[in-house]
């Protein structure tokens, strides 16, 4: 760096005030220090905690595990490139845990976001009374410990403890909680439980921000406080449910504690339910390179479906 | 809840960060002051209950080599994973809680570390077999400590209630037991089937079912048997006609209904005795313990549902403290009485089996002496019981099979061929030789 200065400074026209070379070379050397000194924090953490982990799981995930004989001992290590990645994509329990996730997500998200731009609206409609203990209300879940909210969930449709099931059963309805067929959607319900307040308080936040002379110029030309909501308010806070939405897909590609919880109770919910239980799996059988590659897998799917979303929405935005 | 929180989980991933730098250094340090100044110190992870007594029975009298105890989840909730984490990230503890069903699976992955040389002049104090589930391809890992004979505990007063007098002494009782239960009051069971693959495990061994066996550097898979199908098909047959409950082992609602007199017995090994107890406390002294029911009567054979032993783990810089500490725990009077009194154990070691307290009367099984039970089948107990290497991954799915079956997706028959099939080809895709498919 330093060596190139000289040659820098001769290309360049000499600056009208001019100082002594030797003194400008100086403090020019120590803001390049004072800077590398505030950057350095940051760019040693971001290298250790961020780059280094990203980059050991990619390489972790080129190698396989490798026994022979009885395989009582220590395996070897070899490199296969792609191998991992190849035995994934026919893996039927890794595939199934994805498309679960998956489905999951294109059912929760909508329904949660729906419900919370609806919360929010009702809050910041003028007319809503006690509008602080129900903002308050709302939120509450969102405070509790996730696991906490999974755990409560977990007794509530848990077959034998569940009072919503023996309601059921005494107006002669068998229902079933943690059956194959409603394990998703029980999983979905304490999401949505768990969510909707934060996502509403995000949402409402930027309703707040919207000028409130919009509001009252639509009131004067006669608009009604539906047609408010739905032609001025929701395109406005238009960012907010892209922020939400991006977070929501991110967080139900990494969905693990809600089904972590309800396994206690729900013994058919499988080892490899989420994507990150399959990873977690391959850990416990000590098969770290084929965890490192599903959560490869993961990420650049979460990655893509997210960014994805940015795009079709920008696209969309800048054609309107 | 891991999603949406990017700066707590930023700060989580800081704190993980120092935190493993934390484990480095103090590794280290612990590792320099050995030998040269100050007592030796050695790690312990494990769960069961009553370890920890017998560690600070071991630290009072040898100020020498000093073993710190901490509670990991246990093996089947992450305790192992935990373990072969911090074998691969070598920093492992120097001994670990590890069950015989885990032990080959610990060595296919390189986590143990080979102390023959210390241990070999206390083999005679264990029961041989015990010792053979410690050693794999004549190298010692670690020290036993206790075996699991299973039996039929049950609630005595409400078995009466159900005009069942003597407890079922064969299967075939079992069944019509079962059913006169059922008929009395369609809504109670005489037990459950549980999602616990070692207990289904102990129903297999003491068939003598074996899952395992090794030819010419070969594995061999039995899991698919017939022996084994005929097992599956005797309980499929109480899962159809609804005579077992369909709760999960261990878990608050199989309690809850065994309070309520829903459940009224349980088929299990010793250490599962005092959980009972806790978990139940209201029925104190209605329960009792029977022989486990066999299939035929003029030669009975039992099962074993766990066991575990004291495993030397890999990288331990002090092996010979550590087997000597192992040793210590599995035979010292004191240890073994605290283990039976505490932790539920009925000791691998032989001179154990003269000990004191397991001719104490227990108040919860109406002041029964439950160990004369367990005591009387030990020597019908098939010896050759032999576990695979990809245990974790064989009792996840028979775990997860079992879970079906309770739902009604899946039968304990068709699990069998299921979880052949997955742990033939686990197997042969970590490149272990496997025989006969």
């Amino acid at each position: 760096m330093t060596t190139q200065t000289p040659a820098l400074a001769a290309g360049r026209p000499a600056p009208a005030t001019a100082r002594p070379p030797s003194a400008a070379r100086a403090t020019r050397r120590r803001i390049r220090r004072t800077a590398l000194c505030f950057l350095a924090p940051f760019a040693v953490l971001f290298i250790g905690v961020y780059v280094a982990p990203i980059v050991y799981t990619v390489d972790q995930s080129l190698y396989k595990l490798h026994h022979s004989g009885l395989g009582l001992s220590a395996p070897t290590k070899t490199f296969t490139a792609f191998g991992n990645y190849v035995d994934a994509f026919h893996d039927s329990a890794f595939r199934a845990s994805l498309l679960r996730v998956l489905l999951i997500g294109v059912v929760q998200v909508p329904v949660m976001l729906g419900l919370a731009l609806l919360l929010a609206l009702l809050l910041d409609a003028k007319s809503t009374l006690l509008k602080r203990f129900f903002r308050f209300a709302y939120f509450l879940p969102y405070a509790l410990p996730g696991v906490i909210g999974a755990l409560m969930w977990s007794y509530l449709v848990a077959p034998g403890l569940s009072p919503i099931t023996s309601l059921a059963h005494d107006l002669g309805w068998s229902l079933n909680l943690t059956s194959n067929g409603m394990l998703a959607p029980t999983i979905g319900n304490m999401l949505t439980w768990g969510w909707t307040g934060y996502n509403m308080l995000i949402i409402y936040s930027a309703l707040q921000a919207i000028p409130a002379e919009l509001s009252e110029a639509a009131t004067v030309d006669g608009c009604s406080a539906w047609r408010i909501a739905w032609h001025i308010k929701v395109p406005m806070v238009r960012p907010a449910l892209v922020l939400t939405t991006v977070f929501s897909i991110i967080g139900t590609a990494q969905l693990y504690n809600e089904p972590a919880t309800l396994q206690a109770v729900a013994p058919n919910l499988g080892s490899t339910y989420t994507p990150i239980f399959a990873a977690y799996d391959s850990v416990a059988n000590n098969d770290f390179p084929y965890a490192a590659t599903e959560s490869v897998i993961l990420a650049v799917l979460a990655f893509v479906l997210s960014f994805g979303f940015l795009r079709l929405v920008q696209r969309r935005g800048v054609a309107r | 809840m891991v999603r949406r929180r990017w700066i707590p989980a930023a700060a989580a991933a800081c704190a993980a960060a120092l935190a493993l730098a934390g484990c480095g250094s103090s590794g280290g340090s612990a590792g320099g002051g050995g030998t040269a100044s100050g007592p030796v110190k050695l790690e312990f992870w494990g769960w069961a209950p009553g370890y920890q007594q017998s560690v600070a029975l071991w630290n009072k009298s040898h100020p020498d080599i000093q073993v710190s105890f901490e509670k990991v989840p246990s093996g089947a909730k992450g305790g192992y994973t935990k373990m072969l984490t911090a074998a691969q990230a070598g920093n492992a503890p120097c001994l670990a809680e590890v069950g015989y069903e885990t032990l080959p699976s610990f060595a296919a992955a390189g986590a143990l570390q080979d102390v023959t040389q210390y241990l070999s002049a206390d083999q005679g104090q264990f029961a041989g077999w015990t010792w053979n589930q410690v050693t794999i391809q004549g190298k010692t890992y670690g020290v036993p400590v206790d075996v699991a004979p299973m039996g039929l505990l049950y609630n005595k007063t409400l078995f009466a209630k159900y005009g069942v007098t003597t407890p079922p002494a064969t299967w075939a009782d079992y069944a019509a037991d079962a059913a006169k239960i059922h008929q009395a009051d369609p809504s109670v069971s005489i037990g459950y089937l549980g999602n616990d693959a070692y207990n289904y495990a102990g129903l297999d061994w003491q068939a003598s079912a074996p899952w395992f066996g090794t030819a010419s550097d070969a594995w061999q898979v039995s899991v698919d048997s017939a022996t084994g199908q005929k097992v599956a098909a005797y309980w499929q047959g109480l899962v159809a006609q609804h005579l077992l409950s369909t709760d999960q082992s261990y878990s608050a609602t199989l309690y809850k209904d065994m309070a309520a007199g829903k459940i009224l017995s349980d088929v299990n090994a010793v250490w599962d005795a005092p959980i009972l107890a806790s978990s139940d406390t209201g029925q104190s002294g209605q329960w009792a313990v029977a022989p486990m029911p066999v299939w035929n009567a003029s030669s009975p054979a039992y099962g074993n549902d766990g066991g575990s032993s004291t495993a030397v783990l890999k990288g331990c810089q002090y092996p010979q403290q550590a087997a000597q500490f192992a040793d210590w725990m599995s035979t010292d009077p004191q240890s073994v009485t605290n283990l039976i009194n505490v932790t539920g154990i009925y000791p691998a070691a032989t001179s154990g089996l003269t000990n004191s307290a397991l001719s104490a009367p227990d108040k919860f099984f109406g002041d029964q002496t439950i160990y004369d039970v367990f005591k009387a089948e030990m020597p019908e107990i098939n010896t050759s019981w032999l576990w695979g290497p990809t245990m974790t991954q064989t009792a996840t799915d028979l775990g997860n099979d079992l879970g079906d079956v309770e739902t009604g997706s899946q039968t304990l028959t068709g699990m069998l061929s299921d979880v052949q099939t997955k742990t033939v080809s686990e197997l042969k895709s970590q490149g272990m030789s496997v025989s006969g498919s």
